[in-house]
């Protein structure tokens, strides 16, 4: 079956990132993530430091504890037999990380501001990187029709092209569930019904909600 | 390697079991499907009481294949099984989760959505 694949990719994918990574990757502090302002972002940051988990590997399904626990053999593995035989080039400095989060989360806040302007309800920022490799920030929001999705993802859209230099792919025009993909950010825009069938917030309930500067004017406008 | 006849598992709770191809989209003599195609198959197996019925006519994504996927950086990903997950028009997933592992490629394929429902992403 696949998933028995799966069980060997994921082990021969977390030692490869073991090796790769330097063995003291583990922070399980990261309940401290949980700062809103942009002049905070750095605080933030120095906390987030390193993923919780190996990148590949995300299993939302699991509770943090098994994880740990194999993050833990996997660590006392490598310090009894483990050396770095190869790291990758293309790597970045811890420090260069934490600037690039930085960045990101200034444009991702800088959208959902503009989601927040365009009257777009129940805008959630979900910092996803501990948990899946392949982005950094999710950006959850509803909108309550068709016109008003396209106008958000017009108006997001000419911001990051303006801005910073980005441009979108995922969906051209308006759809029940419309994502937009940054690179580093993704962008959801959800009708409610879609929203509450996805439910996107519970199958990443692991990732730490980041809060937004204007999310009580939100509350008070709905 | 997916052709016109050939059975899928269905890699999602849209409530479909088995899917058979019928049809590769994209290009009007394609002999094979890959990872990241979308192909029109008909439900061959379902689960009962879901919205998806038997010998429903339906389009879905190819996410896993048993023939390999190739990478330019050497890599080599080959699955145990064939796989699909069930789209509407729209391109939207019909079900709300993917179940096992698929691969990056789906994301350049601008299938975003089944990424991010997927759990593990290879």
């Amino acid at each position: 079956m696949a998933t028995s694949l799966a069980a060997s990719f994921q082990i021969r994918f977390s030692v490869s990132n073991l090796i790769s990574h330097d063995p003291c990757h583990v922070s399980p502090n990261h309940n401290g993530l949980r700062s809103s302002h942009l002049s905070e972002s750095y605080k933030l940051h120095r906390s987030i430091h390193k993923p919780l988990r190996s990148p590949v590997f995300a299993p939302m399904a699991l509770g943090s504890n098994t994880s740990q626990d194999t993050d833990d053999m996997y660590d006392d593995l490598f310090k009894k037999y483990g050396k770095v035989v190869y790291k990758r080039n293309d790597q970045k400095s811890p420090i260069a990380e934490v600037d690039d989060d930085a960045e990101c989360l200034a444009f991702a806040v800088a959208m959902a501001k503009i989601a927040s302007d365009v009257k777009a309800a129940e805008i959630k920022l979900l910092f996803v990187k501990p948990l899946v490799y392949w982005t950094k920030f999710f950006l959850i929001t509803t909108a309550f029709s068709r016109p008003q999705i396209d106008a958000i993802r017009t108006r997001i859209n000419d911001l990051a092209e303006k801005q910073y230099g980005k441009f979108a792919t995922g969906d051209s025009k308006a759809n029940s569930w419309t994502l937009l993909d940054f690179g580093d950010i993704v962008v959801h825009i959800f009708l409610p019904e879609q929203r509450k069938l996805y439910n996107l917030e519970e199958f990443y309930a692991n990732a730490t909600p980041i809060d937004l500067p204007f999310e009580d004017q939100q509350m008070f406008g709905r | 390697m997916i052709q016109p006849q050939t059975h899928l598992n269905v890699a999602d709770n849209s409530g479909a079991r088995e899917l058979m191809c019928i049809r590769i989209i994209g290009a009007s003599n394609r002999r094979y499907a890959h990872i990241g195609d979308v192909i029109v198959a008909v439900i061959k197996d379902a689960v009962p009481n879901m919205p998806l019925e038997r010998s429903e006519v339906v389009r879905a994504v190819i996410v896993r294949t048993c023939k390999e996927l190739k990478r330019d950086n050497g890599m080599i990903i080959r699955y145990d099984d064939n796989a699909a997950v069930v789209i509407d028009q729209e391109g939207n997933p019909k079900g709300t989760r993917v179940f096992g592992a698929i691969a990056r490629e789906l994301r350049q394929f601008n299938f975003t959505k089944i990424v991010s429902l997927a759990p593990e992403v290879l």
